[in-house]
């Protein structure tokens, strides 16, 4: 998911949809799930609200995407070595995932980033570059 | 232990199976209980999935209630009736199964369900996975011994406040122990997602009959439940804070917001869609 891959027109051909059901998933307003959005911290969401945006997702584009995968993509390449040790994310892995998480503001990558505060980092246009990830796997 | 496979178990007998993707199945209710509310009726559709799908992944993980996209409420199944159960597995994985699922009695269509999702947990933390695998051999096979569910009491919802027809809050006191918390689970009991849902609908249905735009001659019925989202284990003895707000009438259709929470925290969220039905 790197910008190269998927173009700002893409992201604007999905964003509509995906942003109405976070909305949708999250119970707020439609306004309040803005590109860069952070699920997490600015819309409240837990677990089971990213398993429900993902479900709410596939069927409103018709698509699959793996579920319980999103952070072990975010690695890429490297290794679970090379990308974290000890529940931290290496300099080399950090690279990756801001390559990998373009779309977020870079302010709001932490030093250092634990493992499991990368969900924080989720944006509503992170979740649009899911979707036109899986929407060409399925046309694959 | 008697109440195990007993006291909330809804399955007897699995009658059609195709592993991993669909099955069909039967409950027989019995005629000596009082009521089997139609949340029950759900709750048999939920659990021939979880079989299929407990089975799907060698009884390593058992999904547990998360989201529930749609139930349709259709008729209502009355003790003595048996319900013949049916499930479509869309997916299933070690992380989640995703279903469809009916019950119908008579076959006319009792309660059905619609993207339904059920992350997987590990089975050994609620349940023996060696007893899990022989009762799923059992009801595949010979079927279970029918009649032994003794029906469930519902837990105490106390109206604390809110707005005559218009809002309503409660607090609903899970018991410290009933017959179910040993089926639901043996090694972990929790109080069944469809237990607070038909409380939930109870409560709902009693701000809804304060409303004062439904037709003369009718009172309100559930015809829906959508957006059915659980966000935390309820264990026994739990008090849970209970909301609910009901929105104008709107093609005949009022749809009520439904929360509960829980040390503070939103522990489940739910919309019914009432309609007027003739008295």
């Amino acid at each position: 998911m790197t910008q190269a891959q998927i173009s700002r027109e893409d992201i604007a051909a999905v964003l509509p949809t995906v942003s109405a059901t976070i909305a949708d998933a999250l119970g707020c307003d439609v306004e309040e799930v803005t590109p860069d959005a952070s699920l997490i911290d600015d819309l409240d969401a837990e677990s089971i609200d990213f398993l429900d945006m993902v479900f709410r997702l596939e069927r409103a584009f018709k698509v699959k995407i793996p579920r319980g995968k999103i952070v072990e993509n975010a690695r890429g390449t490297l290794t679970e070595a090379e990308f974290e040790q000890n529940g931290i994310v290496t300099d080399v892995g950090l690279k990756q995932l801001k390559d990998y998480l373009s779309e977020v503001p870079a302010d709001r990558f932490k030093t250092p980033t634990k493992v499991k505060d990368i969900p924080r980092l989720f944006t509503t246009t992170t979740f649009a570059k899911l979707v036109i990830a899986a929407q060409r796997e399925t046309k694959a | 232990m008697a109440d195990h496979f007993a006291a909330f178990s809804f399955v007897d007998r699995i009658t059609e199976y195709e592993p991993g993707r669909r099955a069909r199945g039967r409950y027989f209710i019995p005629a000596d209980i009082a009521a089997f509310p139609s949340c029950l009726v759900a709750e048999a559709v939920g659990q021939l999935a979880a079989w299929v799908s407990m089975a799907h992944i060698g009884f390593r993980g058992r999904p547990v209630a998360a989201l529930a996209n749609e139930t349709r409420f259709c008729s209502d199944a009355r003790p003595g009736d048996t319900l013949d159960l049916a499930v479509d597995i869309e997916s299933c994985d070690e992380h989640a199964v995703a279903y469809a699922g009916q019950a119908l009695v008579n076959g006319n269509e009792v309660v059905e369900l619609v993207d339904c999702l059920g992350p997987m947990l590990p089975v050994e933390e609620f349940d023996s996975p060696v007893e899990m695998e022989k009762r799923f051999e059992l009801i595949r096979g010979e079927g279970a011994q029918r009649g032994r569910f003794k029906g469930v009491d519902a837990p105490g919802v106390v109206r604390t406040g809110g707005e005559p027809g218009v809002s309503a809050s409660a607090t609903l006191s899970v018991p410290e122990s009933a017959p179910f918390f040993r089926d639901h689970f043996p090694r972990r009991p929790v109080f069944p997602a469809t237990l607070l849902l038909d409380s939930q609908i109870r409560f709902a249905l009693d701000l809804a009959n304060e409303a004062g735009f439904w037709p003369a001659g009718t009172r309100p019925a559930p015809a829906r439940m959508t957006h059915v989202k659980m966000r935390s284990f309820i264990p026994p003895g739990a008090v849970l804070l209970l909301g609910a707000e009901i929105g104008p009438l709107q093609d005949s259709v009022a749809t009520i917001k439904l929360s509960a929470r829980m040390d503070d925290k939103t522990a489940a969220t739910a919309r019914l869609e009432v309609v007027a039905r003739k008295v």
